[in-house]
């Protein structure tokens, strides 16, 4: 099996992401998430100088918390002749615009608008708790034990990577320092207060090795991306962020796994890269899920910016702030932006890319990396790597 | 004690839940290429074949992680607890999860063995101890 199928190499930029929208993020949105999703493909549309006349095909990933393009289109009267209503949480995040580039590269959608709209501060809380557990056959072996948030799984990963390589509480909490940092200079970002390491290590324990600091936000909010056709976004008035490479797929395990210190994006990490014919010293700001410190920790590894296991040391050497080698999490992320499962990465990677990121905006940035939930939990991932024209 | 969350048994895992209620520690083994697998599921990851058994093997592991959970993950259980993540010695690169049965907590890589404790009546759930107590 070839690394990377020769028809997906013909994909490199044909499509482009051409309009990116948010609602305001919140702990309460007040309103239902068809309404967010809505005012965001409204956003998205009205940033790319297009009209909701022109879209034909809708796309989005859900839980179950969500509302399916097929109420979308008809809230918004669109006449969609193509949509991806796909399963899934952070993992599939940009497996999504990955499928909206390959439906307007197949020439069976002109304009995709790519949607995630939540609730997940005020309705569904990705946290766990207080609500029931999902249904998965592996639940079984893990929620009677009282394992049943997505923070306790990856405080168990991200203890095995302490151990393993001598990871510290201090790597993690530069990290968070970093990118609170960052949402400083985002008006965007619901949390502007600048933090220390002190705080860091001072916030009250989640799941051991995790403190509040360590874990994301639950957010209520939506963000939308326009997906056209490189040739078509030459024409719209934004500058154009081409899609350079989008992979999607990942590991092996089940619940088992041989290292609980790597994730499926060391498997997707060079077929991401093969398809951009780039490499990770080509990324000039990265935008990594951040669903708790530990994620990025683990995926600068795993990505191939530092050698497995340095993860943190290179995370608190200053290389992933302002002005280092590789801008992590340039907008705040979601551990102090906001938590919209992976869509508001994207976004972030269009704005930078096109140098409108304001007081945050890296200089010169040329070709960015946007990535899903790393394959933890199940063992599939997603990524993008963009890139300016 | 009444689990918030008991197991939800389903048809690939039934048996084996019935087998750990009579404290047996039981993983698949394939027919075809004697791999080992766990958790219960038809297919041969390795292989792709469906004919298996069960074989029962000794109820050891090492210690691969561990958690503190003080955030109120579970309704009406406010005290701290620890879960281990265990790696099975007989089954290769399987991780399973566990309460913590000793006073004192776990260590990176230390041999356990599971305990076996009927939590209410027809629920009986595997748990891990320090090989050495």
């Amino acid at each position: 099996m070839t690394l990377v199928p020769k028809r997906l190499l013909e994909l490199r930029d044909r499509t482009a992401i051409a309009g990116i929208g948010y609602t305001p993020f919140t702990k309460d949105s007040g309103v239902s998430t068809l309404t967010l999703a809505c005012r965001a493909v409204l956003a998205a549309l009205e940033d790319a100088g297009l009209t909701p006349d022109d879209v034909d095909g809708l796309a989005t990933h859900r839980v179950g918390d969500s509302a399916a393009p097929s109420l979308v289109a008809p809230a918004l009267g669109l006449d969609v002749t193509w949509h991806l209503d796909q399963f899934g949480g952070g993992s599939v995040s940009h497996a999504v615009v990955g499928q909206a580039a390959l439906a307007v590269a197949a020439g069976v959608a002109d304009t995709v608008v790519c949607y995630r709209a939540i609730n997940a501060r005020s309705e569904f809380r990705m946290g766990g708790t207080g609500r029931g557990v999902p249904v998965s056959p592996e639940v079984q072996y893990q929620a009677p034990y009282g394992l049943v948030a997505p923070a306790q799984h990856f405080a168990l990963y991200a203890r095995a990577h302490m151990l393993r390589y001598g990871t510290r509480p201090e790597h993690f909490g530069h990290l968070a320092v970093t990118q609170r940092a960052n949402a400083v200079k985002n008006p965007r970002a619901l949390m502007r207060t600048p933090i220390t390491l002190d705080d860091y290590l001072a916030s009250r324990w989640i799941a051991e090795p995790f403190r509040l600091l360590d874990c994301c936000l639950e957010t209520d909010g939506a963000c939308a991306v326009v997906v056209t056709t490189a040739e078509r976004a030459r024409a719209l008035r934004r500058p154009r962020v081409l899609i350079s490479a989008a992979a999607w797929g990942g590991g092996t395990s089940h619940l088992s796994c041989d290292d609980p210190t790597v994730t499926g994006a060391a498997a997707l990490a060079p077929r991401l890269y093969a398809q951009a014919g780039l490499g990770p010293g080509d990324i000039d700001v990265a935008e990594l899920y951040d669903c708790f410190t530990y994620s990025v920790i683990v995926q600068l590894e795993d990505y191939g910016f530092c050698p497995k296991g340095e993860g943190g040391p290179y995370a608190a050497s200053g290389a992933i702030g302002p002005g280092g080698e590789l801008p992590v999490n340039t907008h705040g992320g979601f551990l102090s932006e906001g938590y919209v499962h992976g869509l508001n990465h994207v976004a972030e990677a269009v704005s930078q890319l096109r140098g409108e990121a304001g007081d945050r905006q890296v200089p010169g940035a040329e070709v960015a990396l946007s990535t899903a939930q790393p394959g933890y939990i199940l063992p599939a991932t997603s990524a993008l790597i963009l890139r300016r024209a | 004690m009444t689990l918030a969350y008991p197991p939800q048994p389903d048809r690939d895992s039934a048996p084996w839940w019935a087998r750990a209620g009579r404290r047996e520690f039981a993983v698949q083994e394939c027919d075809s290429c004697g791999t080992l697998r766990f958790p219960p599921r038809a297919f041969c990851a390795a292989c792709r074949r469906e004919a298996w058994h069960w074989r029962r093997i000794a109820p050891e592991g090492t210690v691969e992680s561990w958690i503190v959970n003080h955030q109120p993950f579970v309704p009406g259980r406010r005290d701290p607890y620890l879960v281990v993540m265990a790696r099975l010695t007989a089954v290769p690169g399987c991780l399973v999860h566990g309460n913590w049965r000793a006073a004192r907590p776990p260590k990176h890589l230390e041999p356990v063995v599971a305990v076996f404790t009927e939590v209410e009546a027809e629920v009986t759930l595997v748990d891990w101890t320090p090989a050495d107590v």
